[in-house]
């Protein structure tokens, strides 16, 4: 049992903002809680109540509007693996496809996965590579952040308290994208990514006009990789190309470790799983738009 | 701290019960429904043990607050044969030999069950996937997977005789 002084179920947005306001930080939000909840069962999270944010429909559904997405915060990983709507995005369906397992991705959300700012989550890298921008809402008001500058660390986040993640806002990759995660764990099901890599390109005329690289789990927080990104930009698809990238991956990857103990192996990882996911792109499965 | 009213379906009856809401559902489901039927293994959503059906999916009750199931339909073990029978699956276990201690079986059962719900043709990779969120650490999978197999094909023979 969690040794909890408070709990509160809001049916509102509203409500719960006021009760995290009032609270003067000392309540927390729960979203789906497959962290929260063991965490605090274990004893090795201490707070003082929660507001649960689960009956919340502001939080919820995934929507279109011309070519912005709107996912709500506590949307789960299932919702996004199975939404139709995210077919142009399919980055964002694999990376949610790959989280931990059939239980966890019922009940963790897209939200969750921000808030406690995991080096390895997994929708955060395809959230990274896509520009999404989380807004944040507090009883003062609302406020738009790209994802990636939230995040400063592990396990840290920039959200102030009193602010609930409300909806994640992304626009949809042009006409002629083709785009996929792929992540590298100890074993299929359940595995903390060692390592996860999301990728957008847009081909035209032949060559890729435009690409988006980002790595989770070699820094603190994913990020985006512009040195991975020149490399695509100009080129024409082929294996030449795949072999230039993961020459230059290998070495961003050096770089961003340093002499960390895990980058001979992950300089080396990241070489499989970049060759994996570009042959995907470029001659494979990989969903095209348009 | 305040109870929370905990109003929920479960194996299809109405539940109304006084809880404190740092229970987890699993604490509901074996120590105040006494619903033991639902295993608790690693209590951090690795091994499966506790899983149980909410609204049609496949969750793990060590990780769900009791509040968050308020108004929700569950299915446990428990609720799955109807009228004395064994469901399809429970017999293709039995049937497979995919039983050994018995402990990951509820959990298992429970996710066969929600995958063959959502595809009723699963390949072998199929049943690999759906059971992933689930540890067997006695028989080895080889046994649960052809059971789930038999349950595919008895569920199919069962829809074409009725179709019949």
């Amino acid at each position: 049992m969690l040794n909890l002084s408070a709990y509160y179920q809001p049916d509102s947005l509203a409500e719960a903002l006021a009760l995290l306001t009032h609270s003067g930080g000392e309540l927390r939000p729960l979203a789906g809680g497959t962290d929260l909840v063991p965490a605090l069962a274990k004893g090795e999270t201490h707070l003082d109540g929660l507001v649960d944010l689960c009956k919340i429909p502001e939080l919820r559904g995934i929507s279109r509007v011309d070519d912005q997405i709107r996912i709500g915060s506590l949307s789960t990983f299932r919702d996004i693996e199975n939404s139709p709507l995210l077919q142009p995005a399919s980055l964002l369906r694999e990376a949610a496809a790959a989280v931990g397992s059939p239980q966890i991705r019922s009940q963790g959300t897209i939200g969750g996965n921000i808030a406690n700012a995991s080096p390895a989550a997994d929708t955060v890298t395809a959230l990274v590579a896509l520009k999404a921008l989380a807004t944040l809402e507090s009883a003062a008001g609302s406020r738009s952040v790209p994802v990636s500058e939230l995040l400063c660390g592990v396990g840290k986040t920039k959200i102030r308290p009193g602010e609930v993640i409300k909806e994640i806002l992304f626009q949809v990759p042009p006409q002629g994208s083709s785009s996929g995660f792929i992540k590298l764990g100890r074993r299929k099901a359940l595995a903390i990514a060692r390592m996860n890599l999301a990728i957008i390109i847009t081909v035209e005329a032949g060559r890729i006009s435009r690409a988006r690289v980002a790595l989770g789990a070699v820094g603190p927080n994913p990020s985006r990789r512009p040195a991975l990104e020149l490399v695509l930009i100009g080129q024409e698809q082929s294996l030449p190309l795949i072999d230039t990238f993961i020459i230059a991956a290998e070495k961003e990857v050096s770089q961003m470790l340093g002499t960390r103990p895990s980058v001979s192996y992950k300089r080396e990882a990241v070489k499989g799983i970049a060759r994996e996911l570009l042959h995907r792109l470029f001659f494979g499965t990989g969903q095209v738009v348009g | 701290m305040d109870l929370f009213q905990l109003e929920m379906k479960v194996n299809g009856e109405a539940v109304s019960v006084p809880v404190n809401p740092g229970l987890r559902l699993l604490d509901v489901l074996r120590d105040v429904l006494h619903l033991s039927g639902t295993k608790e293994g690693c209590g951090e959503g690795e091994c499966g043990a506790c899983s149980v059906i909410i609204d049609g999916e496949l969750v793990d009750s060590c990780l769900v607050l009791a509040p968050q199931a308020h108004n929700r339909e569950i299915i446990t073990i428990e609720g799955i044969s109807a009228d004395g029978e064994l469901d399809t699956l429970q017999s293709a276990f039995l049937e497979a030999g995919a039983v050994q201690c018995g402990y990951c079986t509820p959990g298992m059962i429970l996710a066969a069950k929600v995958l063959l719900s959502k595809n009723p043709k699963p390949g072998r990779q199929d049943i690999a996937r759906g059971i992933a969120g689930n540890l067997c650490r006695c028989t080895g999978y080889a046994k649960i997977i052809k059971a789930v197999e038999l349950a595919a094909a008895g569920l199919q023979q069962k829809e074409g005789e009725a179709g019949v």
